[in-house]
């Protein structure tokens, strides 16, 4: 009893050895070892002239670097969300199978510090995973960039660009390379992927089973995609630009008020590809989004967890 | 007990999901206007757009890879112009723009597949008769120009969309409407590209009544320094532009010796220059008496003279050296 009262209800400590033991138990999954690889192949065989940068968009260097960004961070958020919904997924339904939830909540262990524990897993592979492939985009999309400024250069020269404008006509095709912006792309669609993983844990906590987790799970994603949709349809009705009725009020309400906004963080991404002016304060909001949401999550699995028999 | 418990924890999931929805919400939708402003996030698809979109750009625009499906349809909807299907294209990139429209690249194929290759492909389809090639030649101008228009609401500030329309409006094989060419190309008067520059002054040299916008603009590139004197159009309009005597007196009117670097070169660059009068309209100026001056002065053979013999292609530096050997040889002989 003295021990129980002397237990924290929140331990730092607890949850990152929570966490270490969930990346080692996620790095030895099926999944992990289906899906990682095909999303290293699919950023690293952009080394090469694939089929898509031999098109009109070579004319252009910027569209042509655009099209490399796009299909790698197309390729990571997809990978991300995915892996994010699978593998959190598996995780309590694995640690009831094996046995392991019984041995860890035996201990003196809160249940909220195991949740936290292994969403902050799940969150450190998907991490882990997208530094790799960020690092792959990075050198790919440097060669190219470089690749595209020397034939860019040439073709200036050749035309007679001033050297002051050759220097700006350098810089916009720069932008479209290897730049901060577009780190902000990246962690953009890990946020949004950490937060559809919290997503993952809720339904979990309730869920008896995988597949209807993995399932309502990916329809959140997908709903997330369009909630702005139907937020902004409380305003106008998105399909014909008039007020909407009462029962497109209704289900815009329902889903503007349950459903994350996803859009945010894809259009942070999307305007990263484009090299657009993102700023620190934009993502220190996005941030702030991500961590409400999964603070929310977060909170609403222990409350469902933390009267469940097993 | 169990189902208790999990109705119970449905309905406080449902409140506190609906309570913090309640108070994000209006953040929300403030952020996504910022965004929205500043043109990183995209604009709403367009209620008629839905529809057109296949199951595959649908899953793509709510999966997040709205500019990944836009990359991809792009590189597809090429099979339509490949076997000149025109109505597909034009949907298809009609779903692609409203997919990634703030990607001028597609404005501007799509505005290319419409206004260049549909309009050429009705203008030479023999199946139709001339009324109807004419017909549907124009509407695909029509058409190309309205995609570009649009493309440039979302992307003002895309010179290559300018260009494009204005090249579209000023090519002598399509149905050149000069007026409209000048508009595009006055927008990019002051681009960087000096491709870009020049075009407004080339365009308006064809349009009669604009003879002393034309000069104007010309002493305002000339002031870019020696850039555009490589150009042997830019060097003719140069000299021809301030021979107009309706200037004012005293204007400067650059005189054949500051202008080129020798007589021969005057002599070529004039003489292809006339040629594109009678076919393009430009202004002609004092151009006859130049080349009259320039035949008496150089000892021009008749081969080369455009008073005495039809140009039939331009006098390149290898004919005009040719033709000067030949005469100097005959001249030998006599």
């Amino acid at each position: 009893m003295s021990q129980r009262a002397s237990t924290s209800l929140f331990s730092l400590r607890r949850i990152l050895i929570i966490a270490q033991s969930t990346v080692t138990q996620l790095v030895r999954m099926k999944v992990f070892y289906f899906l990682a690889p095909i999303a290293l192949l699919f950023v690293g065989i952009q080394f090469f002239d694939l089929i898509w940068y031999q098109g009109a968009e070579t004319l252009q260097p910027e569209q042509e670097l655009r099209m490399h960004k796009n299909i790698c961070l197309g390729t990571m958020m997809v990978f991300s969300s995915m892996f994010g919904i699978v593998a959190t997924a598996l995780l309590i339904p694995g640690d009831i199978e094996d046995r392991t939830l019984y041995t860890i909540l035996c201990k003196p262990v809160p249940r909220l510090d195991y949740l936290v524990g292994k969403l902050l897993g799940v969150m450190a592979v998907i991490f882990i995973a997208m530094v790799v492939m960020d690092v792959l985009l990075v050198a790919t999309l440097h060669f190219r960039t470089e690749e595209k400024l020397a034939e860019a250069t040439q073709y200036m020269k050749k035309i007679g660009y001033p050297e002051e404008d050759l220097a700006a006509g350098r810089a916009e095709i720069a932008a479209h390379g290897p730049t901060l912006i577009l780190q902000y792309g990246v962690l953009a669609h890990f946020l949004k992927a950490s937060v559809i993983a919290a997503v993952a844990l809720l339904i979990s906590t309730f869920s008896t089973s995988t597949i209807f987790t993995i399932a309502t799970s990916a329809m959140v994603w997908i709903i997330g995609s369009f909630q702005s949709v139907a937020r902004e349809g409380l305003f106008t009705d998105p399909f014909s630009g008039g007020d909407p009725n009462l029962a497109e009020r209704i289900v815009s309400t329902f889903v503007s008020l349950i459903f994350p906004d996803f859009k945010l963080f894809e259009s942070i991404a999307d305007g990263a590809v484009r090299a657009e002016d993102v700023l620190h304060t934009d993502m220190a909001q996005l941030g702030g989004f991500a961590a409400l949401y999964i603070g929310i999550y977060v909170v609403l699995s222990w409350f469902v967890f933390s009267d469940k028999e097993f | 007990m169990r189902r208790f418990k999990t109705i119970r924890n449905l309905i406080v999931i449902a409140a506190v999901l609906a309570g913090t929805g309640y108070l994000r919400l209006p953040r929300e939708q403030k952020f996504t206007e910022d965004l929205r402003e500043r043109k990183i996030a995209h604009p709403q698809i367009e209620s008629e757009i839905w529809s057109e979109m296949g199951q595959t750009s649908l899953a793509g625009a709510f999966g997040g890879l709205r500019s990944v499906m836009a990359s991809f349809m792009s590189v597809g909807a090429y099979d339509h112009f490949e076997n000149n299907d025109w109505y597909e294209l034009e949907k298809d990139y009609e779903v692609i723009t409203a997919l990634d429209p703030y990607n001028s690249f597609y404005w501007d194929t799509g505005g290319w597949h419409l206004g260049w290759n549909a309009a050429s492909w009705a203008k030479r389809n023999q199946d139709f008769s001339p009324a109807k090639r004419q017909l549907f030649e124009m509407e695909y101008l029509e058409k190309g120009d309205a995609f570009y228009r649009q493309g440039l609401k979302y992307n003002p500030d895309s010179e290559k969309l300018w260009y494009e329309m204005g090249a579209m409006w000023s090519n002598e094989f399509k149905r050149p409407d000069l007026k409209r060419a000048a508009e595009a190309f006055k927008m990019i008067r002051y681009s960087r590209n000096p491709v870009y520059r020049r075009r407004y002054l080339f365009t308006i040299t064809r349009i009669p009544g604009m003879e002393e916008a034309a000069y104007d603009e010309m002493m305002r590139l000339m002031s870019d320094g020696p850039l555009h004197f490589s150009v042997p159009k830019f060097r003719v309009l140069a000299l021809i532009l301030g021979s107009n005597p309706n200037l004012a007196d005293g204007v400067l009117r650059p005189r054949l010796n500051q202008v080129f670097q020798s007589k021969e070169v005057a002599y070529r660059d004039l003489y292809n220059y006339r040629a594109r009068i009678k076919y393009d309209g430009y202004y002609a100026g004092n151009i006859d008496q130049l080349m009259k001056q320039l035949i008496d002065d150089l000892n021009v053979p008749d081969s080369l003279n455009p008073f005495i013999t039809e140009p039939k292609r331009p006098l390149y530096p290898r004919a005009w050296r040719e033709a000067l050997s030949k005469r100097d040889a005959d001249a030998t002989i006599n």
